[in-house]
């Protein structure tokens, strides 16, 4: 079970890395670390399961909590950015490239 | 079985991020990434930790993804160099399918082994679940409503501020 676990987890993460790293609009990054924070759960439901441990059962409702949270936020500035007029893709915001 | 059951959500996960992951459709890829969450949800589920499986469906499948498509539509627009228009809602019929054929065998694998609540998920330490309610309202509380608050003024963020009122 846990290598099975364990790939799932792998692939998910990897998957989610990915398109973070490799897609260019803005909505697609934030899909990716969705992706790669519901990959980090997985393995730590496992663990729990596995340990009979409640703190990582409380760690992993708190991890959800919190990537909501960061995806509201990440999506009201994707919507603001987009009120700017420059479109989806990252390579248009350049002001912090110094 | 949670073996199988647990292998079959996980491949089911991992195909639908491969997808995801080479769409170019912003809404095929949310809604590939909808069914990656949902497959996360029933591994919570089949590993013993039912609170938190509905927490994920609740929340990430429900909330998170209803605001990506929300997005989605508002980035509508004239089509960019090399991509169709970006609120594009057409679906693959053959995706829509694959969906729907995995979906069935799932709760076909599930009914075959006597239902969730039975053979396919992991008989859970009974004290775990009394034990991770007394954490996240114990040992967590500042945690819990730390976030729960977060939740609360990262939803104020959708409000647009009054320019030039």
């Amino acid at each position: 079970m846990s290598a099975a676990i364990w790939a799932i987890t792998g692939v998910l993460f990897a998957a989610g890395l990915a398109m973070a790293v490799l897609r260019r609009q803005l909505l697609a990054m934030l899909l990716g670390v969705e992706l790669m924070l519901a990959a980090v759960n997985v393995s730590l439901v496992h663990s729990a399961g596995l340990f009979s441990d409640a703190q990582a059962m409380a760690a992993v409702a708190i991890v959800i909590a919190v990537a909501a949270a960061e995806a509201v936020v990440g999506l009201s500035l994707i919507l603001r950015a987009l009120r700017t007029g420059r479109g989806v893709e990252a390579g248009a915001y350049t002001e912090l490239r110094g | 079985m949670t073996l199988y059951a647990v292998v079959l959500a996980g491949a089911v996960a991992a195909g639908f991020s491969a997808v995801m992951l080479f769409s170019r459709s912003l809404y095929v890829s949310a809604v590939c990434l909808l069914v990656v969450l949902l497959q996360t949800g029933a591994i919570f589920l089949l590993r013993g930790a039912p609170l938190l499986g509905l927490l994920q469906v609740m929340v990430y499948a429900g909330a998170v993804m209803v605001l990506v498509v929300i997005t989605i539509m508002a980035t509508g627009g004239e089509p960019e160099a090399g991509f169709r228009r970006l609120a594009d809602f057409s679906f693959p019929r053959w995706l829509a399918v694959l969906i729907l054929a995995c979906v069935a065998a799932e709760i076909g694998l599930t009914l075959v082994s006597g239902g969730v609540s039975t053979a396919s998920a992991a008989p859970a330490d009974p004290a775990l679940g009394a034990a991770f309610s007394a954490a996240l309202f114990k040992s967590y509380a500042l945690a819990t409503e730390a976030a729960t608050l977060l939740m609360f003024l990262a939803a104020l963020a959708i409000l647009p501020d009054r320019e030039g009122a």
